[in-house]
């Protein structure tokens, strides 16, 4: 893995944030914006994994990357279960999952 | 020397604690007993048992002459720490002092207060809200009584304030009248630029004698009849005497105000808006005589200051004239009296200023009684006729016998005709005036102005006498009939005029004069000279007919039933404008009020509106359409709100990547 260069990973990840945060922009789905959020998060466990390994055979280093990145997993996991049960109850209250039409929020 | 009377000296607090308890029981119970009017006579009793209790005490301080009888009590006491403005500490007593000057004050005060007690229960019978007046009338007498007997200038201060809260009660004391309700407040306020100055002038002396004298005390800086010989002496010229010079003027404000003084008199012929007894109390023995007094205890300090006597002699002097010109062409007969009693006061303080302090407390005792005199006739003229417009009466001699007599003999006094009380004490102002001046050119002119005003007193005065009571019937047909006074009235007026006749001759009783010249001559102090002794002839002659003369001229203008009226294009019309228009000072003080403050006040107003309260109001507003705008952000869309992290983010980081590398103050560069 070493003979990869560090720069490619860390691009990939700048290009799945990038994207994530497009989808996160222009989605009014909740659905396909909950998807856009998972991309963005999952640059960021990315990050933690390649570092990980960056730093993997470097004395003085432990786990802590890959550990933090199944935290992190752990976190999405339960973001997407939160959020499909907002999707669930906007469905339910408004017939729609349109996110532009739910207002609520605004007093 | 000591008499049998002498033992009642230190009881002398008693004096002011009988009206007291006069106010207090009046005032506690007079309500529930308004119709029965007794309250005037509890006010008469008090007044009454402070009369007998003053004259006596009066009388032990004549056959034991010179003796001062000072009985206090320390208030508190403030240890000094030898450092500060009072390294020795201070205390303050309460107590009376018994002298000569505070014996010629009880005669005037308890005397006079109870004639004027006595003649209302007849002149305000007809008034609502009786108990109010004599409860506060009773109150009056009191503060004024413990003003006369107060044996240091702070006590002093605090009956005379009370004193100015009480002519404030009675001038009044009409207060649905708006212009009983506004001279009242004029009279407060005026005499309350005069209050400031004497407690300025009071810290001055405090100061100066708290620290320099522990072992005399501050009681023994007050007053001076109190012989307290060389080591008094020696503090005094140990004083600065800038800050004494100083102290002197503030205290000549403060006894201007209250005697009504030229420039603050204005509010004296206002106050005639109260009943007309008030005003015979407030002219004759309370409030304008404390002015004077208050002088004669000063008057040992004022000596000290050539200055602080010249600046005494010309306001003096020139309120004389200032006064008895503006009496000569006014039509009111109350404020005639009014304007002649500023006059008088003016002679008082001429005399106190030239050095002759008990010259000047001389007059103030004849002055009492006949312008009470003069008061209670004219109150018994206005009881019985209902107006004040000299023009309206006349012919009112036939009806009103005891009283027109009573104004006749008022007037001669007033007018200086030997021998009724008035001549021998101008007289001793005259001449004493003219001895100061023989050593002090500077007082020439107020001597030559006091000298005229006898000539305007006696025309003025006798003005309205020919007006009111001679001729054949009264100019307005519509008065109602005259008749004479009530017992209640007559009496006092009676009792009045002989002492009108014989005040000024009790003198020459050496007992009572051994008042006057017991007083005289604080030992050893420059500028207080002996007491006048000497009658210069020529000088009392001089004084005599141009007394005369003005009678004269009075009767041959006003007398039996003439009218006097100036041709339209007289040249004197102007000057008569000028005068009724009391100089334009009241106008000017409208006008300065209106135009000067009111416009200073309106500059402030709209600095206070529009700069002020226009930038809180601008911040407001800013901040309110701020607000209003920033609002649209809040859509409640979560893709809006996600837009404006990922802006927030993108400003974040071009700051902390771009803009502070770019800068070195912020540690880049």
């Amino acid at each position: 893995m070493t003979d990869l260069p560090l720069a490619g990973f860390l691009a990939l990840s700048a290009v799945l944030l990038g994207i994530g945060i497009f989808g996160i922009l222009t989605r009014r789905n909740f659905i396909l914006l909950l998807i856009a959020i998972e991309v963005a998060i999952n640059s960021a466990i990315l990050n933690f994994v390649v570092f990980g390994a960056y730093w993997g055979g470097v004395p003085g280093y432990g786990l802590e990357g890959p550990s933090v990145a199944v935290v992190l997993i752990g976190l999405a996991a339960t973001e997407v279960a939160v959020g499909l049960a907002i999707v669930l109850a906007l469905n339910r209250l408004r017939g729609s999952i349109n996110v532009a039409e739910a207002t609520v929020l605004k007093l | 020397m000591s008499g049998p009377l002498n033992a009642l000296f230190p009881w002398a607090f008693l004096v002011p604690l009988a009206p007291t308890l006069s106010f207090v029981v009046i005032g506690l119970f007079g309500r529930r007993m308004q119709r029965l009017e007794w309250g005037g006579w509890v006010a008469a009793g008090g007044a009454f048992v402070a009369m007998v209790l003053g004259v006596l005490i009066a009388v032990g301080e004549m056959l034991s002459p010179g003796t001062y009888t000072d009985r206090s009590f320390q208030w508190f006491t403030l240890a000094g720490n030898g450092t500060g403005t009072f390294p020795n500490g201070f205390s303050l007593v309460m107590g009376t002092l018994v002298d000569p000057l505070s014996a010629v004050m009880l005669i005037v005060v308890t005397v006079v207060g109870f004639l004027v007690m006595l003649f209302s229960i007849g002149y305000m019978h007809r008034d609502s809200g009786l108990p109010r007046y004599y409860a506060q009338l009773s109150l009056f007498l009191a503060s004024m009584l413990g003003l006369v007997l107060a044996d240091n200038l702070l006590q002093f201060f605090l009956f005379w304030e009370l004193v100015g809260v009480c002519s404030y009660f009675l001038i009044g004391f009409y207060y649905q009248r708006p212009a009983a309700a506004s001279a009242a407040k004029e009279a407060f306020l005026v005499t309350r630029i005069g209050d400031v100055l004497f407690l300025a002038g009071v810290f001055i002396y405090f100061q100066q004698f708290a620290t320099a004298g522990p072992g005399l005390g501050w009681a023994a800086a007050g007053f001076p009849f109190v012989d307290h010989g060389a080591p008094f002496l020696a503090l005094i010229h140990a004083s600065n005497p800038t800050l004494f010079t100083i102290a002197g003027l503030l205290v000549l404000g403060g006894a201007a105000g209250k005697s009504a003084q030229f420039p603050l008199d204005v509010w004296l012929p206002d106050a005639m808006e109260g009943p007309t007894t008030v005003s015979a109390l407030i002219h004759a023995a309370t409030m304008v005589a404390a002015g004077v007094y208050l002088l004669a205890v000063t008057s040992v300090f004022i000596g000290f200051s050539a200055t602080d006597q010249l600046a005494i002699v010309a306001i003096g002097g020139f309120t004389t004239f200032w006064a008895a010109s503006m009496a000569m062409v006014n039509r009111d007969i109350k404020r005639v009296i009014a304007y002649s009693t500023v006059s008088q006061l003016g002679y008082m303080v001429l005399a106190v200023g030239a050095g002759f302090t008990m010259v000047g407390l001389y007059h103030l005792f004849t002055h009492a009684f006949f312008k009470a005199l003069l008061f209670l006739a004219a109150g018994a003229v206005i009881h019985v006729v209902e107006t004040q417009d000299l023009f309206k009466m006349g012919g009112l001699r036939k009806t009103m016998r005891i009283t027109s007599i009573g104004f006749l003999i008022g007037g001669l006094s007033l007018a200086g005709i030997p021998p009724l009380a008035g001549f021998f004490s101008k007289d001793d102002v005259l001449g004493s005036v003219y001895a100061a001046a023989q050593t002090h050119p500077l007082y020439w002119p107020f001597f030559l102005l006091a000298l005229l005003t006898v000539f305007m007193t006696a025309y003025y005065i006798f003005r309205v006498w020919f007006l009111t009571f001679s001729g054949d019937r009264p100019r307005d047909p519509a008065l109602p009939a005259a008749h004479e006074a009530p017992w209640t009235m007559t009496v006092p007026v009676t009792v009045l005029s002989a002492l009108a006749i014989v005040a000024g001759a009790l003198v020459f009783v050496p007992q009572f004069g051994g008042l006057f010249t017991a007083g005289v001559g604080f030992p050893a102090t420059p500028g207080v000279p002996p007491a006048y002794t000497t009658t210069d002839l020529l000088l009392s002659a001089g004084s005599v007919g141009l007394g005369l003369a003005g009678i004269l001229t009075a009767y041959v203008l006003w007398g039996n039933g003439r009218v006097f009226s100036l041709s339209a294009n007289s040249p004197a019309q102007p000057i008569r404008r000028l005068l009724l228009e009391r100089y334009y000072v009241k106008a000017g003080v409208d006008w300065f009020g209106l135009r000067v403050v009111y416009t200073f006040s309106r500059f402030l107003d709209f600095v206070d509106e529009y700069i002020i309260d226009g930038t809180v109001h601008g911040f407001e507003r800013l901040f309110s359409e701020l607000s209003i705008r920033m609002r649209r952000l809040q859509s409640g869309v979560v893709l809006d709100y996600a837009a404006y992290v990922v802006v927030g983010l993108a400003i974040f980081l071009v700051f902390l990547y771009v803009i502070v590398p770019a800068i070195p103050a912020l540690g880049g560069g």
